[in-house]
């Protein structure tokens, strides 16, 4: 597939890196020489000095013979503008741009077919709202993501070093086979796909396939704090703080949202209800006792500045707060703050990747979520009739090495796959897989392979 | 830099030079010259060689190369390249000393065409046709090669690239690095089995045919007959060689291009126009200059001064006449056109007529200043700026160049080589050119130049086909440091 990426910022640059690790074609626009220097550096793609809006740039990257184009720079506008021409130009390209402003997305008629007719926005700020009221209805989660509608959840548990589980094989988890599975183990810097033999070790951070309705019932199981949750103090009054407010105000939490900007606290009082807005500085260690941080169930740290969230969300936690939910924009920051005690944390540039490469799969893979650490993802896919993997239990598939099916759902039944599970066509499977198997899987979901 | 991965990566890279014997090997069980034995024996100890370095590496977790590897392995593999492509040289007694063999095959490989070998008629077919396979292969370059074969590479092959491709500016045709490879050694052998044709054609028998093409599309310059080109006194050979040269003196990405139906790209790209310009005028002056004082008739004088000029600029080194007895005005304008070269990401070696015409440009812009002190000014070449940092590295390039060479043929110079001998030799090596004047010229060879200078001059060919950076890196302490 030939994609185009506008902008290499470290959205484009993530997305890049992605696709040419699966052997796509990519071609990525940016006018910054610096940037361009750095992906030719590191990236095997076709890295294009010029702007994105330009038609004469578009074409000379081939925007006529390619499949999709990805508008990803940080201005709205330049991505509105590139999927513009890219359709006046290629009228049957497949468009997914970045939008962040509300005011735009309110306008449904603007990305309708008679205009942009662009196939996929990706809002980075409300996926990121979106997951971290996710996290919020898994407390002891450090990573949720939901699958088929929100019917099969993922989630991501740090095992703690004095939890029961720590230092306990697979395979002694008998009575748990069919409704929990651990689909992989992220531990430090590596990822893998873990085995009945496997151990679980403390600090590891473990993924597992539930369904959503046997939710509660598990969270017992893996002693995961299921006390509800009733106060939350937000840190921040961007974008995605005053979504993330708006949001919670029409929930029976009791919500505080401290922002250091007079005129964005007045502006954002008017708009809410039951939400307290507090004017003052969120790194002022006073105010967050004053504000009773101690009794905090989560404190989510999301101003512009990620340096201060992370600062905020250790002082916050030293001060008492049970959970502490933290945003961060640099990737490479990420594995360094969980180090230090940083419980969760959530990245609009690791959500705009999500969202658009879960969108850029072909085949008949649904959606894809990258787990953290990188290297390993959760598909999503459509089990195909031609395909090599139905009609017989999981065990005797044979599956790329670091690849697992955690979960299969078939209409209206969720089942969490076990080694007599047999797949039906027509099913959609939930697969762990190592990033560097993912083209041998979709290989496998798509063709049978003969043998004459 | 990861020593395992680098040598584990040289291992495959020798374990493919030792598979690639069994074209010579073939060649001789055709013609039963007596040396099947020889290069089977070093088609044997290359390849297990090559196995022995691959598993006793470690294999590594991912495929991430760094800079640094990158240009262990490029000038790593090329010397190792060198020393395995000695072997059959060596084993079939052609060459007898290793010092020469090493020559031989380093000079095969750079493209540079100087040898040691005095009778060349006499040496089994098997074995010429490892000296030209050493050519071919070292033309398009035995990594870029590499990195189309193996599908693993991923970015580590863009360090690769970088480190072997003869241009200041990296130009990827294709998004991805290994299609980008793929794409040039396709050209590359479509244009080689065209040559082939048209040599065949003409009626060289198709052994001859095959070794001049592979000699003459990596701007090599080995023959396997003692007089070269000359040989066969044919105005039609020299002329389908002229031509073939040119080509392979012109940027592989321009022939893409004109495969894929730009007909006019020759015309447009700036560099190219400037190059056969370059050509075009250095023909004529040469052929004024040798007509009347060499040469009675006007069309011999251009068609000795057509090819002889074609086959130095593009660093080719193919002789059709004893141009040591032209006069010394064409003599200087031939060690010029050594020192110009071909272009940028041709197979010819020398400075790369885009590095000339970009510090011709700067120099320019330099003297614009002193007129016009506060006037903004970019370098530009076919429209496009230039960054600074291309523009300061080509300087760089071109003081280490010079630097270089003289240094060089001072050390050739004291080693009791002519004033001539001494700078000619050097140029023909680091420019990769092969005949060179003098005790070196066209009609004598490199075997008396003592043992020390052949070093250094296998030294100079490396320079040059790498294009000096990538190894003199190596030499620079600072590398070696954690």
């Amino acid at each position: 597939m030939k994609i185009i990426i506008v902008g290499a910022g470290e959205v484009g640059y993530h997305i890049a890196q992605k696709l040419s690790e699966e052997n796509q074609d990519v071609f990525l626009i940016d006018k910054d020489p610096e940037k361009i220097k750095r992906i030719t550096d590191n990236l095997d793609v076709q890295a294009i000095l010029g702007s994105g809006t330009s038609p004469e740039m578009l074409k000379t990257s081939g925007v006529r013979e390619a499949d999709m184009l990805v508008a990803a720079t940080d201005s709205d506008e330049v991505n509105l503008f590139a999927c513009l021409l890219a359709k006046i130009l290629n009228p049957v390209i497949l468009k997914v741009a970045r939008v962040r402003s509300q005011e735009y997305l309110r306008e449904k008629e603007l990305f309708g077919q008679d205009l942009l007719a662009i196939d996929q926005i990706i809002n980075p700020e409300s996926v990121m709202v979106e997951t971290i009221r996710n996290l919020m209805m898994v407390p002891g989660a450090s990573d949720v993501i939901d699958f088929v509608d929100g019917r099969v959840k993922l989630i991501g548990i740090t095992v703690k070093p004095d939890s029961p589980y720590a230092g306990r094989q697979l395979l002694s988890f008998k009575g748990m086979e069919g409704k929990v599975l651990v689909g992989a183990i992220v531990r430090g810097d590596h990822v893998f796909i873990p085995h009945g033999e496997d151990t679980i070790h403390a600090n590891d951070l473990v993924y597992l396939v539930v369904r959503a309705d046997e939710l509660p019932s598990e969270f017992g199981f893996f002693n995961l704090n299921d006390r509800e949750i009733r106060r939350v103090i937000i840190i921040g009054a961007g974008e995605t703080g005053t979504a993330l407010a708006q949001a919670l105000d029409q929930t029976k939490l009791h919500v505080k949202i401290i922002d250091k900007d007079t005129q964005k606290c007045a502006a954002l009082a008017e708009k809410l209800e039951r939400v307290i807005v507090i004017n003052g500085d969120g790194t002022d260690k006073t105010l967050l006792q004053e504000e009773n941080v101690n009794d905090v169930d989560f404190m989510v740290a999301v101003t512009g500045d990620e340096e201060s969230n992370v600062l905020i969300s250790l002082l916050a936690k030293g001060l008492g707060a049970k959970k502490n939910i933290t945003r961060i924009n640099k990737l490479s920051y990420i594995p360094l703050v969980s180090a230090i005690g940083i419980d969760t944390v959530v990245s609009s540039r690791l959500s705009a990747i999500r969202a658009i490469l879960q969108y850029i799969r072909q085949g008949k893979i649904i959606s894809v979520a990258p787990l953290k650490g990188e290297h390993a993802e959760a598909i999503e896919a459509e089990a195909l009739e031609t395909s090599d993997i139905v009609n017989q239990p999981l065990s005797k598939v044979k599956f790329p090495k670091g690849a697992l099916v955690g979960a299969v759902v078939r209409g209206e039944e969720i089942i969490i796959a076990r080694g007599d599970t047999v797949i039906r066509p027509k099913d959609r499977l939930i697969i762990f897989a190592l990033q560097k198997v993912v083209p041998k899987l979709e290989k496998l979901l798509t063709v049978k392979l003969d043998y004459f | 830099m990861h020593v395992q991965r680098v040598l584990r990566f040289i291992g495959i890279l020798i374990f493919f030079l030792g598979a690639s014997m069994a074209v010579p090997l073939l060649v001789s069980l055709v013609y039963k010259d007596g040396s099947t034995g020889a290069l089977f024996y070093a088609m044997l100890i290359t390849s297990g060689f090559g196995l022995l370095l691959f598993f006793a590496t470690r294999r590594p977790s991912d495929t991430y190369l760094s800079h640094r590897d990158g240009v262990a392995i490029v000038t790593l593999g090329w010397l190792a390249a060198g020393l395995v492509g000695a072997i059959p040289f060596l084993l079939s007694g052609s060459i007898i000393h290793f010092t020469d063999a090493y020559f031989e095959s380093i000079s095969g490989f750079t493209t540079t065409g100087a040898s040691i070998l005095s009778d060349i008629e006499n040496l089994p077919q098997g074995v010429l046709m490892w000296r030209s396979i050493t050519q071919w292969f070292g033309g398009m370059g035995i990594i870029v090669l590499s990195i189309a074969i193996l599908p693993f590479l991923g970015v580590g092959g863009m360090q690769l690239y970088k480190a072997e491709i003869p241009s200041p500016v990296v130009d990827k045709l294709k998004p991805r690095i290994s299609d980008t490879a793929k794409t040039l050694w396709r050209v590359y052998i479509s244009i080689t089995a065209l040559e082939i044709l048209l040599l065949f054609g003409g009626g060289m028998p198709f052994f001859e045919a095959v070794c001049h093409t592979f000699c003459t599309m990596p701007t090599g310059g080995f023959s396997p007959k003692n007089a070269s080109i000359a040989h066969y006194n044919s105005p039609y050979f020299d002329g389908v060689i002229i031509l073939f040269m040119l080509l392979a003196g012109i940027n592989f990405s321009l022939h893409y291009k004109l495969i894929k139906g730009d007909l006019r790209i020759f015309a447009k790209d700036p560099e190219c126009r400037f190059f056969l310009t370059l050509v075009g005028i250095f023909v004529v002056v040469v052929t004024l200059n040798i007509h009347g004082t060499v040469y009675d008739s006007l069309g011999k004088a251009f068609r000795y001064a057509f090819f002889q000029v074609s086959s130095i600029i593009t660093t080719t080194g193919f002789v059709t006449a004893d141009y040591d007895k032209w006069p010394s005005f064409s003599q200087n304008l031939l060690l010029l056109c050594m020192f110009l070269g071909g272009m940028a990401g041709s197979t010819g070696g020398g400075m790369k007529t885009m590095r000339i015409m970009l510090l011709a440009k700067h120099a320019y812009q330099e003297i614009f200043r002193i007129i016009h002190p506060h006037a903004v000014t970019t370098v530009k070449l076919g429209g496009k700026a230039v960054p600074s940092d291309i523009l300061s590295s080509i300087w760089g390039f071109f003081a280490l160049y010079l630097g270089l060479f003289v240094v060089s043929a001072l050390i050739m110079a004291s080693l009791g080589l002519d004033l001539i001998s001494a700078f000619a030799s050097v140029a023909a090596c680091i420019f990769n050119v092969g005949p060179g004047l003098g005790l070196v010229g066209p009609v004598s060879n490199y075997l008396t130049v003592p043992i020390t200078g052949k070093w250094v001059l296998i030294f100079c060919m490396l320079l040059g086909r790498l294009e000096i950076y990538t190894v003199i890196v190596l030499l620079i302490p600072e590398y070696w440091r954690k």
